[in-house]
């Protein structure tokens, strides 16, 4: 019941004060974690722009003036105590923008599986707490569910299935996913979408566009404006389940079971715009696997077909898997890879695959003159003498590290946390040099980039990534 | 010359489908007695020995689809709902046979439910009030919820219940699944107030 929830929930200042002494790491203990869920499933989602746009502005407020009073009061204690009270700022500014991402959803709970997943980006902490976002969303109630059946399908849950698991097995960013068996037999996973959640995501970036007015005046602010337009086209995408399923649905062609890949088959009969049933896919996510100590062997073998799947939807579907956030890879006890959410997919247009084909073969035949030409080209400039040096050299290096170890040969150690930290402050670099003006899509190949090699980092593996490229690029051009 | 009871009942019904159709193709302002008395087959003054006005007729019709809407709330109710879960089942299972009123039921409840036109609420629209507000106060009672005096719990629940019903008639979302959100976010706020009001959870003594 409500009533016994809030008593026994903590306040933030409470949790601060649960957090260790000296040698203090930041580590959440279960139990506060375990509260925050549950004060965050008391939060109901406000559909109105209005309560949305309160929520986002109040939150940034809270977290802005919590790393202030840091600085404020960090000038005044030793070095020992400012690491503490750095710790507590961080937990504490990860606490507030959970719960009100929890409160959200929609697309700025995507933000928060995109920090997670970075976790030398972020603090620990904050890392840490945001993981928890993965499969820790608000739940919708039985009847809720019922009612989004009824309208979308005619029919009860029941009445379709031979049985349903009333309660969900897992959240999704726009949803939640139940268990249920088809009257056939078969195991299905079915994924029902919050009512009315497509619309939130457009008060969410109506009220972006608001609160990074204060830009407008910046050399940037028409390509951030092109951002956000992009980033709304491609969330509204995510929301529409049937697109999801024709995005499934190609990719399943391209993956072999036998190869070590399961793409969950969809059952159309049972899927509408905001319900989709696929097929069930046992296994366990990331951490879940991580945790049973596997072998470098096990996990290298997961990194190639990790990778191989990335190269193969880039090359042969020419998608952009947007949204490559460990909760939606499945490690399979037989060692077969499953991937279960092609919602924040982006297909490219034949301009965009042209302009990362140019960037390819200018980086295959090493030829510095044409890597100034594409990169102008990718941001909008078309002249590279439009560029200042500035511009050209930090993104001649972010470049480098995305697209080396595409065309290299040689193998390539994931779990090197200096070449995985380089990227992450090359990245910072760009946006602090204000180099930030490209194509569109850049938004999500820098998130398919970064994604897989985090993904790659935790697994600590290694492989030959030029390699797997070379064969599923040759594997396209033959067909 | 007398008529007899079936005779009495097949022309209420007939008056009751003839309104039906003509509300959804006409809409309920532009719609006339005579219109309906007309497609009924009927004198217009035998028809308003059934029903005195156009409003009575269109209450009587949302009515008698509450009362079905009750009966299948009973049907699906499985009785493991918690109380935010319960109400927000009983609503909407209602609005699943107002389904088909959607079109031109925001006149009509506004003519025949409005709070703020005691002496005018027309009687069927005081009956469904009654019948919606004794099935909340079980649901409240089953649920432990009786701290709260009942005429303070259900005048803020009918407050907030015809929000909802005014939000429907004009939600034009695919399905109305915006007002699925809004009837989840209004239960919410509803078990919030009533439980800080509630001496037992210490929200209000304290």
């Amino acid at each position: 019941m409500m009533m016994e929830n809030r008593e026994k929930s903590l306040r933030i200042e409470e949790m601060i004060a649960a957090l260790p002494d000296a040698g203090n790491t930041g580590k959440v203990s279960p139990e506060i974690l375990a509260d925050i869920s549950k004060r965050i499933s008391l939060k109901k989602m406000p559909t109105s722009a209005l309560t949305r746009f309160w929520s986002l502005g109040n939150v940034q407020t809270k977290i802005a003036l919590g790393y202030l009073a840091y600085r404020v009061r960090s000038s005044f204690v030793s070095a020992g105590k400012k690491q503490k009270l750095l710790n507590e700022t961080h937990l504490a500014a990860a606490i507030r923008l959970l719960a009100t991402m929890g409160y959200m959803r929609g697309a700025v709970m995507k933000l928060g599986q995109i920090l997670a997943n970075l976790p030398d980006v972020v603090p620990d902490e904050f890392a840490e707490i945001l993981g928890a976002l993965h499969f820790e969303a608000p739940p919708m109630h039985y009847s809720m569910i019922r009612e989004v059946f009824v309208a979308e399908m005619g029919r009860e849950p029941e009445e379709i299935f031979a049985s349903f698991d009333k309660k969900a097995f897992a959240a999704a960013s726009l949803g939640q996913v139940h268990k249920a068996r088809l009257k056939t037999g078969e195991e299905v996973a079915v994924k029902i979408q919050y009512p009315h959640i497509a619309r939130t995501i457009q008060a969410d970036m109506r009220n972006l566009r608001f609160l990074l007015a204060p830009m407008r005046l910046s050399a940037d602010w028409g390509s951030m404006t092109e951002y956000l337009v992009e980033i709304e086209r491609v969330l509204t995408i995510e929301a529409d389940y049937e697109q999801e399923a024709a995005f499934c649905r190609q990719a399943g062609k391209l993956f072999e079971r036998a190869e070590g890949f399961v793409i969950p088959e969809i059952y159309d009969q049972y899927s509408s715009r905001r319900i989709l049933t696929m097929e069930f896919i046992p296994g366990c996510h990331l951490q879940e696997f991580l945790a049973g100590n596997p072998s470098e062997e096990l996990r290298n073998n997961y990194s190639l077909l990790i990778s191989r799947f990335w190269a193969r939807l880039f090359y042969s579907a020419k998608q952009i898997v947007a949204d490559p956030h460990p909760g939606n890879f499945i490690f399979m006890a037989d060692g077969r890879l499953g991937f279960i959410d092609f919602g924040c997919t982006r297909a490219t247009s034949v301009e965009e695959q042209e302009m990362l084909a140019q960037l390819e073969i200018a980086f295959l035949e090493k030829d510095p003159a044409k890597i100034d030409q594409v990169i102008a080209n990718a941001c909008l400039y078309h002249d590279p003498s439009r560029m200042s040096l500035v511009q050209l050299q930090v993104i001649r290096e972010v470049i480098t590290w995305q697209f080396g170890p595409i065309v290299s040969e040689k193998l390539y150690d994931w779990g090197d946390s200096d070449f995985f930290l380089r990227g992450m402050e090359l990245n910072l670099e760009m946006v602090q040099k204000g180099c930030s003006q490209s194509m569109p899509l850049c938004i999500w190949t820098n998130r398919m980039t970064y994604g897989f090699r985090a993904i790659c980092y935790r697994l600590k593996c290694q492989n030959y990534f030029g390699r797997i490229c070379r064969e599923e690029r040759e594997r396209a051009q033959n067909g | 010359m007398r008529i007899t009871e079936e005779a009495k009942n097949q022309n209420r019904e007939k008056i009751i489908k003839a309104a039906a159709m003509l509300f959804a193709e006409k809409g309920f302002e532009e719609t006339t007695t005579r219109d309906i008395a007309k497609a009924a087959g009927l004198a217009t003054g035998t028809m308003f020995n059934y029903f005195p006005s156009k409003e009575t007729m269109a209450m009587s019709m949302i009515n008698e689809a509450l009362l079905k809407g009750g009966a299948d709330f009973v049907t699906r109710r499985t009785g493991e709902e918690e109380f935010a879960e319960e109400l927000f089942l009983f609503i909407t299972t209602g609005l699943q046979r107002l389904r088909a009123m959607h079109p031109f039921i925001g006149p009509v409840l506004e003519k025949s439910l409005s709070p703020f036109a005691r002496k005018a609420t027309c009687k069927e629209g005081e009956s469904a009030r009654e019948q919606h507000l004794a099935v909340v106060s079980a649901i409240m009672t089953r649920h432990g919820h009786t701290m709260v005096p009942e005429f303070l719990a259900t005048n803020i629940y009918w407050s907030l219940y015809l929000g909802i019903l005014a939000f429907w008639s004009n939600d034009d979302s695919p399905n109305q699944e915006a007002t699925l959100a809004m009837i989840d976010y209004s239960i919410i706020l509803f078990a919030r107030m009533i439980s800080a009001a509630d001496p037992v959870a210490g929200g209000l003594s304290k």
